[in-house]
């Protein structure tokens, strides 16, 4: 009975980190995937960046045009990821795989570009993107739903396997 | 070895075991195998080895000794005992089987079989040709040790075993072949490497049959991985024993195979083969710098061509600033099939380069820098930003420190040229963005090949991005699965 109320007590532990561990890969996974996202809107790979979504759509003051919007719409990007993270975490964490992680950014463009489109007043709708748009932030957020999916469930895993190995010794 | 179920046992009487030796082995038909018969107190006696591998004075000396026997022994029954003494070697063994007899001989140890009795002695007195350990030709440092594994697995061994000098280190003799019956050693450190990998890794290596691996580590690192098409490299190949030695700390299984001066290293990454240890030899802030020059290089030569290419497409796609990018002038030649004719061509110089003698190779890297570069832009073949690029591009390859990943790189450039060229914007994000998935899908031994960057680690990915100062590192990688995962406690 020991060692099983044990057995619980380091599960618990470990997958409070893994959430921890979550939340981080939420946080890096925005900002690098943002920067990479400012980078195809500066070479016009795409028409909007993230700051269309999340800064010019409530202010049009004069600061948002410059870097400054960029930095601070990556930082917000960053912090609204960790949510995303967190979502994935309680819905999909056991599945090892990184295909899930693909079909959850798919999930979560489909959101952001459909769903929630009307919030953003300067983000027009999806029939009126051109190809290229559309193709990239596709792409963009399919690496962006593979990068914290498969992070998150990979985290899951090696903590069960750490677990395994723990109990063996 | 046909005979590995049934084992032929040595007879007591000699001549069964010479007509053995000359049926099954071809003694007196290939040169290289000796017999010598010395009749020691009225016993018959025989020593057979192989003259290439033995060395001479050792062996002369050991026959002096046996000869001696019959002046000053005279108990003729005890003459195995009196032979075991007087053989004065350092490794002596026991057979009772004549296959394993066999086998020892031909890997160069001399075997001694006495008449009347159902056992033979196994000397080593190995002297293997080979050279002394020197400093790799394709792993330079400027500072750092000079020597370089060899050809030999028992001097590759040694060199691991003076920078690890613990008794947890395990060296495991594995053959490879059932022909060439090659040596393989598997090397750990016992109470770090997961014992998982280590017997998978055995099981593997144990269910080769092949005739033979000549082409030594790179024939088992196909039977061992499993994606056998796949052009990245799955495992780390270093002939640098510092850089060995500290892959057994951090976790890392090793590979030596005998007849190579390359050593294995299971499993790595993709960013296993972006570092270099220049890099460690150097100040950790000089390190990171250096490291994150290498990785702007080798991100060129990836992804230079085909982004260049896409430009030049569709100059529409350039911000104002940069809008100078781009060929002035078309000429008559489509941009793409340049691109692809001059790296063709570059390849075509390189492998022109590996087997031209070096007094030559001057006249070989003029030939190709200024008329061949020169002429083709005067003629109008190509434009000259082509050449640039291009020569940046391959500038990139040479800085990827694994020769392996370098030329994969250069497939997956080719790739991404070929369907940018085909299908413009959307033809360069999808090869981007399915090259990427690809890299993630593979794995070497169970570990994610774009690990710590997908899956993300964020600790791991901090000590590729900086080189952190030795003191301040604790850990091991997480992705070996070590059993002991702290290699030294941090003092503040």
């Amino acid at each position: 009975m020991v060692t099983e109320k044990n057995n619980e007590q380091d599960y618990q532990k470990s997958s409070i980190s893994v959430l921890g561990k979550a939340l981080i890969n939420g946080f890096f996974g925005g900002i690098f995937w943002s920067i990479i996202g400012v980078v195809m809107y500066y070479f016009n790979f795409a028409e909007i960046a993230p700051k269309t979504f999340l800064l010019r759509s409530w202010t049009k003051a004069q600061w948002t045009t410059g870097w400054l919007g960029e930095v601070v719409s990556i930082f917000m990007v960053g912090v609204l990821s960790i949510l995303v993270a967190v979502i994935y975490y309680g819905l999909f964490k056991k599945i090892n795989s990184m295909w899930i992680g693909v079909v959850y950014g798919l999930i979560v463009w489909g959101i952001v570009f459909y769903i929630l489109e009307p919030i953003f007043s300067t983000v027009p709708e999806l029939t009126e993107f051109n190809q290229d748009t559309i193709v990239s932030t596709i792409c963009l957020f399919i690496l962006y739903g593979l990068f914290i999916g498969y992070s998150i469930s990979f985290d899951y895993y090696e903590m069960l396997i750490r677990l395994q190995q723990k109990k063996k010794t | 070895m046909g005979g590995s179920k049934r084992k032929t046992h040595i007879s007591s009487n000699i001549k069964d075991v010479q007509a053995y030796m000359k049926e099954r082995v071809g003694v007196g038909i290939s040169y290289d195998l000796e017999f010598r018969e010395l009749v020691l107190l009225k016993r018959k006696v025989q020593l057979y080895f192989l003259n290439g591998q033995v060395s001479d004075l050792v062996a002369i000396e050991i026959i002096k000794k046996l000869v001696s026997i019959n002046d000053e022994e005279s108990n003729q029954k005890k003459l195995f005992e009196i032979v075991e003494n007087r053989l004065a070697n350092l490794s002596v063994e026991h057979t009772n089987t004549m296959d394993e007899a066999v086998n020892q001989m031909l890997s160069g140890l001399i075997i001694v079989f006495v008449d009347g009795e159902k056992k033979a002695f196994i000397v080593d007195v190995r002297d293997y040709p080979g050279r002394q350990p020197e400093e790799p030709d394709t792993e330079r440092v400027i500072r750092g040790s000079r020597d370089g594994f060899t050809e030999n697995v028992i001097i590759n061994t040694a060199l691991t075993r003076r920078r690890i000098r613990d008794a947890r280190l395990r060296h495991e003799m594995l053959s490879v072949g059932e022909r060439s019956k090659t040596d393989v050693c598997l090397c750990y450190i016992k109470d770090i490497a997961n014992d998982e990998m280590i017997e998978l890794t055995k099981d593997k290596i144990r269910s080769i049959e092949i005739d033979g691996i000549t082409m030594a580590d790179k024939a088992l690192e196909e039977f061992i991985i499993e994606n056998k098409w796949n052009p990245f490299p799955l495992v780390r190949y270093t002939e640098r024993p510092d850089v060995a030695a500290n892959h057994l700390f951090e976790g890392h299984l090793l590979l030596i195979v005998d007849t190579s001066p390359s050593v294995i290293i299971l499993p790595t990454t993709y960013f296993d083969h972006l570092e270099h240890a220049e890099e460690y030899r150097q100040s950790p802030a000089v390190g990171t710098f250096i490291r994150w020059s290498r990785l702007l290089a080798v991100f060129a030569s990836l992804f230079l061509l085909p982004l260049w290419l896409l430009f030049s497409m569709e100059p529409t796609l350039l911000p104002k600033t940069l809008s100078f990018i781009g060929p002035n002038e078309e000429g008559t030649i489509p941009v793409a099939v340049q691109i692809i004719l001059a790296v063709l061509g570059v390849e075509f110089v390189r492998m022109a380069a590996v087997h031209t003698p070096t007094p030559l190779a001057t006249a070989l890297g003029l030939i190709a820098a200024v008329v061949i570069g020169q002429i083709a832009i005067d003629v109008g073949m190509f434009s000259p930003e082509v050449i640039l690029y291009i020569a940046i591009s391959t500038i990139g390859v040479y800085v990827t420190p694994s020769y392996e990943l370098s030329v994969a790189n250069k497939l997956l450039k080719l790739l991404l040229i070929i369907i940018t060229a085909l299908f413009g914007v959307p033809g360069f994000l999808i090869g981007l963005l399915l090259s990427t998935l690809f890299l993630v899908n593979m794995n070497s031994l169970r570990t994610p090949y774009l690990w710590p960057f997908i899956p993300f680690n964020a600790g791991a990915m901090l000590k590729f991005i900086f080189r952190i100062p030795v003191p301040f590192s604790e850990g091991r990688p997480s992705i070996v699965y070590p059993k002991d995962t702290i290699s030294q406690e941090v003092k503040n």
